[in-house]
């Protein structure tokens, strides 16, 4: 008999059927994980059987031998107290503000009815998820602690009181690359140490498939194929696992068929941003130091790192939206001043696009005006007509519609939305974009069709990019070259290959190790 | 719609009755019926009767409703337009320029209304212009804090650099980037703003020192109404039922408005 076993799940909303038909097995010391894109309704399967979403659930829910549907609310309050644990997304919202994180563990563990736990067990209890100094930490507060430390925590606390099923939602999809295999990894070692069972959420394939021992694919509520996950990722049936498949990068796939990279374009020469610190505090941040890069015609370059590391605001200076303290920038040669000094065809050589597709564009704007913006500026030249002529293009160039013009952002999906996002970038043709994190708020097969339509951009307009991302991975798939920063300094550069192969630098390693 | 906006309907209805019934009345609100001095209800063309000098309570009651809105949109204006050019250009340009407009509002803030009004009144003599003056002074105060900071928090946002890389000037990125997603909030706060400048204003005017005699104000008639409440008690409970309502109906609408954008 299986630890959990759904049969036949349908979760309904409002009258609204959101899932459909969904079976599925948790063994005891075993991992099943739910890939899907967002709105598959991954979450709501697994959430809905233990009441924590506005949805009911019907169908055969049995956890431990008991029907979770047919039991009246004390007793699923209680089952759900006794054998089960959830880990979420958020760590930071999901943990009590206002409690220490011994209290919360403390909480945690006597939630089953346990006696109160001596301070001894409970800094065991955060040792056994890796975190140093447990003692110090009983003592602090959620917002004292970084990301990953929370996810310990959390953790820490979802299996305090010895729960039989661990249910994670999206565990590391709110961390840093080169943490998440960290905590995926201490997931597989509680599991297997205490026998758990473990019902994973995730939408990203790359992040669950050396973990789970069964893999169960969801697309618009329905179950598409589930089955032992290596037989699943090497022998998918169906069309969308396939899809699916391709669609995330992988280290080890063929290399891609890139442009030839021309001239050099742009030079950095020690460039340096420095904020002063907030508040009443003296000092400056050095969030970017001595910071030297080139990108030639046509050449695509990736800078990676970590969260805080800087890349994001060395994008923003050479694309001429953030401030520049130190050194130069120059194009072919010119140097480039810094921001609000920049001239209308220094600003048509760069655009940049940016992670979140929806705050990109102005939510009182149409499509059509977001999209010929640049141009009103960057082409006084142009008649009105040229310019939605134009507009056009840009959209086609994309693969939107013409009727796209006409819409507002919120009618736009996320993928949809950072297409038309790249459309205003290309409109008045600039020879470099400053991609930040441009598909990596998007479900995979989303983004990987925005990496394609990169690649097209790039070998057929032979348009330079300078790839500002945490996924190695994806950055493989369009880039030449690549530099890694840590702590606002480039620690390591050199062709895509040759640093994947032979990572030298601490952090690369741990960033090639998480891809 | 109108079950909904039930209350904003009757501010309305208020104010156009406001507006009409010195057409339709036979009696001006400073006009004295010495025939009819300090009549009952319903007596004769007198609807609610009138006061103590035989004044037609019914336009009285109108007068006053008229004065008391007309200095709530005014200070209303004045908060909006003072308050949205203030707030969103200290937020936009940031910085020192920023520290100083926000302490000068800080220091606005800090000075004691009431005394700073009655040293004007005592020092320009009463009228309704300084009302209006000393009203608008204080309301737009608020208005420039909010508009503030969510300029600051629209100013990091990925559209407005995207703007920037566009080459869009500053002056246009905050006419037609900024102000209308900031216009939701603002309104809000505008709806919010009117009923406290009606209580300003109707506190001033018991208190003798907002509009003149004959001229009337919601807050003058719940004065006169009060000091003759054993005699007439129609004469407090109609002036200070309508400015409750008023100030209620505003208030519910405001807040619902500001719930919906924040």
């Amino acid at each position: 008999m299986s630890l959990y076993d759904i049969r036949n799940l349908e979760v309904d909303i409002a009258g609204k059927r959101l899932v459909e038909d969904v079976s599925l097995t948790v063994e005891a010391g075993q991992c099943t994980a739910i890939i899907g894109a967002s709105g598959s309704g991954k979450s709501l399967t697994c959430l809905t059987p233990f009441g924590l979403t506005p949805g009911t659930a019907s169908g055969s829910i049995k956890l431990d031998g008991v029907d979770l549907r047919t039991t009246d609310a004390r007793h699923l309050r209680d089952i759900r107290r006794r054998l089960t644990g959830f880990v979420f997304q958020q760590p930071l919202t999901a943990l009590t503000p206002h409690l220490s994180v011994g209290a919360q563990l403390q909480e945690a563990t006597m939630q089953a009815g346990a006696a109160r736990p001596s301070r001894r067990e409970l800094a065991q209890k955060l040792e056994r998820v890796g975190l140093a100094r447990a003692d110090e930490r009983l003592d602090q507060f959620p917002h004292r602690l970084s990301g990953g430390e929370r996810q310990r925590v959390m953790i820490a606390a979802a299996i305090a009181h010895g729960p039989k099923l661990l249910i994670a939602d999206e565990p590391t999809s709110a961390l840093d690359a080169s943490l998440r295999a960290e905590i995926m990894d201490l997931l597989d070692e509680l599991r297997a140490e205490q026998g758990l069972g473990m019902l994973l959420v995730s939408h990203d394939l790359a992040s669950v498939e050396h973990h789970a021992d069964q893999l169960v694919v969801m697309e618009n509520g329905r179950l598409v194929e589930m089955g032992p996950t290596r037989e699943v990722v090497t022998h998918p049936a169906e069309d969308y696992t396939r899809r699916l498949i391709a669609a995330t990068p992988r280290l080890d796939e063929a290399a891609p068929k890139l442009s030839q990279p021309g001239d050099l374009l742009l030079e950095t020469v020690d460039v340096g941003v420095e904020f002063r610190r907030p508040g009443w505090r003296r000092g400056t941040i050095h969030a970017v130091a001595e910071v030297g890069l080139t990108i030639g015609q046509g050449e695509s370059l990736a800078l990676v790192g970590g969260s805080g590391s800087g890349k994001s605001t060395l994008g923003r200076a050479i694309a001429g939206i953030g401030p520049v303290t130190r050194g130069e920038i120059l194009w072919e040669g010119v140097s480039l001043p810094e921001r609000r000094r920049r001239d209308l065809d220094m600003r048509r050589l760069i655009q940049p696009v940016f992670q979140d597709p929806v705050a990109s564009l102005d939510p009182q704007w149409r499509v059509g005006e977001i999209v010929t913006e640049p141009l009103r500026n960057l082409r006084p030249d142009l008649a009105r007509a040229e310019r939605s002529e134009m507009a056009r293009q840009a959209l086609s160039a994309v693969d939107l519609a013409e009727d796209f013009l006409i819409r507002s952002p919120a009618s736009l999906s996320g993928g949809q939305a950072q297409r038309v996002a790249i459309a205003r970038a290309i409109i008045a043709s600039p020879r470099l974009l400053v991609l930040d994190e441009a598909t990596s708020a998007l479900d995979p097969l989303v983004g990987a069709e925005i990496l394609q339509l990169l690649r097209r951009l790039q070998v057929d307009n032979g348009l330079s990019m300078l790839v500002i991302t945490h996924d190695i991975a994806a950055a493989r798939r369009l880039c030449h070259r690549i530099a890694v920063m840590e702590e606002g300094r480039i620690v390591e550069s050199g062709t895509m290959q040759a640093v994947i192969d032979d990572p030298r630098h601490p952090a690369t390693q741990k960033l090639v190790a998480a891809s | 719609m109108l079950r909904r906006h039930f209350p904003l309907a009757l501010v309305l209805l208020i104010a156009a009755l406001a507006l009409w019934l010195p057409f339709l009345l036979p009696w001006s609100y400073d006009q004295i019926d010495w025939d009819a001095v300090r009549a009952p209800a319903f007596s004769g063309s007198h609807i609610f009767g009138t006061d103590d000098i035989g004044r037609d309570r019914l336009a009285r009651l109108a007068a006053g409703t008229r004065i008391t809105l007309m200095v709530a949109m005014a200070a209303a204006l004045v908060s909006l337009v003072v308050g949205i050019a203030w707030g969103a250009t200290a937020g936009w340009i940031g910085g020192k320029v920023d520290e100083v407009m926000m302490r000068i509002v800080d220091g606005l803030y800090a000075l004691p209304f009431m005394f700073i009004v009655i040293l004007l009144m005592v020092v320009f003599g009463r009228s309704i212009l300084l009302v209006f003056v000393g009203i608008g002074l204080v309301e737009w105060l608020t208005m420039a804090r909010v508009v503030r900071g969510q300029v600051i928090a629209l100013k990091q946002r990925p559209f407005i650099l995207a703007a920037e890389a566009a080459g869009t000037p500053s002056r246009t990125i905050v006419l037609r980037h900024i102000l209308p997603n900031i216009a939701g909030v603002a309104l809000a706060y505008l709806m919010l703003t009117v009923p406290q400048v009606v209580m300003v204003e109707s506190f001033l005017s018991f208190l003798g020192l907002g509009v003149q005699e004959p001229l009337t104000s919601l807050g003058i008639l719940v004065k006169e109404g009060a000091d003759d409440m054993d005699m007439a008690p129609l004469g407090l409970l109609l002036p200070g039922g309508l400015l409750v309502l008023i100030l209620v109906c505003l208030t519910i609408e405001g807040e619902r408005l500001r719930d919906r954008f924040s």
